[in-house]
């Protein structure tokens, strides 16, 4: 089975937040959280070059993902397509999964007392639709997703530019195999 | 296997049992961008991109994602109001439309008898699409007061474009730009006037190189082969040392110049008191820098500017946008493809007609507050703010008695903000129609429901000159809400201007279609409309100026008494220009950098947004909060001869250690008091707008760069 994955060039990103808000709508997360957020990296001298990017923290959907593996109550599962999985109301808010993960991309919500995550929006992606912050939202086009082994490819290509520049990206069609 | 497609909304439908999804057009901004708006149960459900929209491509912003929010906000105010109590007194009483506009017409009616049609001012804030409407109003009263943003942004950009090449200059995105410059902007934030980010990003991918000019290190310079790090107020010298280099390297068009350009041999002088050496002095960019800058700009083709509203906020406004169209006429990239193109709109009735401004009176347009002061911007229906708080708080050149504004707030956006509140404090009679009751409605005595872009059909980007007209329709209606159009249609009957209205406003929309012989009913059908696409027209019909020909020395100008050519100006408040003042007050403070979730002063109250900037921030060096005692988060204060505000440090090597950067339109809609914390972090009430400091010819006030002190708030007083 093709592994999903969701890849951000962040060296393209501007910083405009748009993802952060499409996964609000999408997600409805409650106040103050975000699966997908996006922060300034420096500025910072470089070999006497100020350098300036921006960093979007979104889970990556680990191969072997350590905050399953820390999990006490199973809460985080693993698909065989790739998806990792927080199941929220399964969550007993202990954390641990918080602590465990690399790249800081869970977060705790004070509320529910639970922990949150991206779960790549399984449910729209099961019904063949795109992820909310991948559907095209970004005036950047620097998220992409598909399945991992293409996905190179498809930056590289940039195939999407070819039907922006027709102005027909609604008819570009990404083909997955299941 | 599975198929993705992008905004595939047939499977959305399916999958989330919409009830409907109505193609439209966006407008938490200008407006611009396709979308689709699902509904479910009557609700906004969801908003997603139109990939086929040729303005987005499917992209959206923030703000656009967040329309539901807007439109259904519990503070947002559905029904006509009217003050019980004393100004700021928070005391509002639900009232019926009728009565609102009754009190409304008989009001104007009164200060029309007694005190003339010019005592009553109407006014918007940044253009909402709703230009015309209220321009056909006030002239067809007769009053030649339209107060708006229009003195320092995008009119001064009309004006001088219309006086120098006989539109304004819009980049050919489309044909893919090899070389950009981003002037004192950052379309990937902010979408302005007539561009999206998204082209604009599209350009890179497809290989432009980039020149960024900007006080801020932004994502763009910072991917930028040249940044032009400016002394903040300096784009003038700059632009002129630019073109010092160009001219005297040979690197124009040679062509374009013989036969297209009036004024040459004058303009080279002027040039040429602006060499390198010099340049460098002023603006502190390294002369190399400007160099290479102005040889990349030149000799990659096609180029363009990608300019904004930095650059008008200023003393040096009109020269500021004359120079930078010099850059792209002289290098040969006016009206070419892949350059900046003078766009047709379609064959409508355009903003200027359906304004009415042919109707006002000769001797009423020569009452224009400041007509006499900023007689540029005034030949334009365009007024500086502080003509109209003079009218009202020293009566003079006579008295205003009236404020109607449509989507503004200019008690936040307006500089010198305490004149402003004194100003709205005094005024007889004030009318709002906003979303919410604002700081400015507060000092209110009726405010009115405005729609939101989701309730309301409208011809999107009428007004705008990239030459395409999109259908916005109606999704849903809240409470009694209506457009600024129809509310002012309505009102229209009211003082006697029925015969140049309709009975509704789809009337003035099939009023706008009718030259192409279509209504409304038709253009709602369709996906949008451009005007006929053509390059290098003058080469045929001239420029649409005095001339016919690209005005480098500007006839009009001349005639109005102005210098005809460009000239850098200290603004001033600068280390050059007040040197004594520097001492008290040793930093240059810039203000107004965008942030994606907002728009001026809107958008505070929507939580998505909200959650992206929870407090107004001020940037500065690290070297400099050092100095100051100033760690980052730390609320600080900012204060200038006028004033000061709070905000909190944000520390950044991303400018120079003179400069600070402030951010503009902060205001607290979760203080429930009447004042809304208007006064707590508004950069406005730093800023000044004494007349001297705007500029000559259209009246831009000087809110972008000024001398202030800034400090730890919890330390009294301030290192000077």
């Amino acid at each position: 089975m093709k592994k999903y994955a969701l890849v951000i060039k962040e060296d393209a990103c501007w910083g405009c937040k748009t993802c952060e808000v499409a996964c609000k709508q999408e997600q409805n997360t409650p106040g103050g959280i975000s699966y997908i957020s996006v922060s300034e990296d420096g500025p910072r001298m470089v070999d006497g070059k100020l350098d300036f990017t921006y960093r979007v923290t979104v889970c990556k959907h680990c191969e072997n993902p350590p905050c399953r593996d820390v999990c006490p109550v199973d809460a985080i599962i693993q698909r065989d397509d790739g998806i990792v999985i927080l199941q929220s109301d399964k969550c007993t808010g202990c954390e641990a999964c918080i602590e465990a993960c690399p790249y800081h991309a869970i977060s705790f919500d004070p509320e529910q007392k639970v922990a949150r995550k991206c779960n790549l929006c399984y449910f729209r992606i099961d019904h063949g639709l795109y992820p909310a912050c991948a559907d095209n939202v970004c005036p950047a086009h620097c998220i992409y997703f598909g399945d991992a082994t293409t996905i190179d490819t498809m930056i590289e290509k940039k195939e999407w530019l070819t039907y922006r520049i027709e102005g027909k990206l609604g008819s570009w069609v990404v083909h997955i195999d299941d | 296997m599975k198929d993705f497609k992008f905004s595939n909304v047939e499977r959305e439908m399916e999958v989330y049992g919409y009830d409907a999804v109505v193609r439209s057009h966006c407008r938490m901004c200008h407006g611009g961008c396709g979308v689709y708006v699902y509904v479910k149960d009557g609700k906004v459900a969801k908003i997603q991109g139109d990939p086929d929209c040729p303005i987005n491509h499917g992209t959206l912003c923030s703000k656009g994602l967040a329309s539901a929010q807007l439109a259904y906000h519990p503070d947002r105010l559905t029904y006509p109001v009217k003050r019980i109590g004393p100004k700021k007194s928070g005391q509002w009483k639900r009232i019926s439309w009728d009565e609102a506009l009754d009190t409304i017409a008989e009001r104007i009616l009164a200060y029309k008898e007694k005190f003339g049609p010019e005592s009553i001012v109407f006014g918007y804030g940044t253009g909402r699409e709703n230009e015309a409407v209220i321009y056909r109003i006030a002239n067809l009263l007769g009053s030649p007061n339209v107060l708006t943003a229009g003195h320092f942004c995008y009119g001064p950009r009309i004006c001088t474009s219309i006086i120098t090449c006989g539109t304004n200059p819009i980049i050919d995105y489309e044909n893919a730009p090899q070389c950009i410059i981003m002037w004192g902007n950052n379309v990937t934030i902010s979408n302005p006037d007539c561009y999206k980010g998204e082209p604009f990003s599209v350009a890179l991918d497809r290989g432009a190189k980039l020149i960024v000019v900007d006080p801020r290190l932004t994502r763009p310079a910072a991917r930028a082969d040249i940044w032009l790090q400016l002394r903040p107020g300096t784009d003038a010298a700059l632009a002129l040392g630019m073109l010092n280099v160009i001219v005297n390297e040979g690197l124009y068009d040679k062509e374009f110049v013989e036969n297209y350009t009036y004024g040459w041999e004058q303009f080279v002088k002027r040039v040429d008191e602006y060499p390198l050496d010099r340049v460098e002095e002023i603006t502190w960019v390294p002369k190399e820098k400007i160099r290479a800058a102005a040889r990349l700009f030149a000799t990659t083709k096609p180029a363009a500017i990608q300019w904004g509203v930095a650059i008008e906020q200023q003393i040096n406004c009109a020269d500021n946008d004359r120079l930078l169209m010099f850059l792209m006429g002289l290098t040969g990239n006016i009206d070419r493809r892949g350059g900046q193109v003078l766009y047709r709109t379609p064959p409508i009735v355009n903003v200027g007609q359906f304004g009415a401004h042919a109707m006002l009176p000769r001797e009423q347009a020569a009452k224009r507050l400041g007509g006499t002061m900023f007689r540029l911007g005034s030949r334009f229906a365009i007024i500086n703010p502080k003509c109209v708080w003079d009218a009202i708080l020293e009566e003079k050149p006579y008295p205003v008695k009236m404020l109607f504004f449509i989507s503004s707030n200019p008690v936040i956006t307006r500089d010198n903000a305490r004149e402003v509140y004194r100003a709205l404090e005094k005024v007889e009679f004030m009318a709002v129609a906003d979303f919410f009751i604002t700081p400015t409605a507060e000092l209110a005595d009726i405010v009115l429901p405005a729609a939101t872009w989701l309730e309301m059909d409208y011809i999107g980007d009428f007004w705008k000159r990239h030459g395409y007209i999109l259908p916005r329709r109606k999704v849903i209606q809240v409470g009694e809400c209506r457009s600024d159009h129809e509310m002012l249609n309505d009102l229209a009957h009211r003082i006697g201007q029925g015969e140049f209205w309709w009975k509704n406003f789809e009337g003035g929309l099939d009023f706008i279609l009718e030259p192409m012989g279509i209504r409304w009913k038709d253009f709602k059908e369709m996906t949008w409309i451009r005007g006929e696409v053509s390059y290098e027209k003058y080469k045929q019909l001239g420029f649409s100026t005095p001339t016919k020909k690209f005005e480098l020395w500007s006839t009009t100008l001349e005639k109005m008494g102005y210098d005809p050519l460009p000239q850098h100006r200290e603004v001033p408040e600068s280390p050059v220009s007040a040197p004594e003042l520097y001492k008290k007050y040793p930093y240059i403070l810039i203000t107004g950098a965008r942030q994606p979730g907002f728009f001026h002063t809107e958008n505070r109250q929507i939580p998505w947004l909200r959650s992206l900037h929870r407090d107004p921030i001020v940037e500065i060096h690290p070297d400099t909060a050092a100095k100051e005692g100033i760690r980052e988060g730390d609320w600080v204060i900012i204060e200038s001869l006028r004033g000061k505000v709070r905000q909190r440090a944000k520390l950044t090597l991303g400018l120079d250690p003179r400069v600070v950067s402030a951010q503009h339109g902060w205001w607290f809609p979760e203080k429930k008091d009447p004042g809304h914390g208007w006064d707590e972090s508004n950069i406005n009430i730093l800023t000044d707008n004494a007349y001297e400091g705007c500029d000559p010819a259209v009246g831009a006030t000087n809110v972008r760069t000024l001398l202030c002190k800034i400090y730890p708030e919890t330390r009294s007083g301030g290192a000077s």
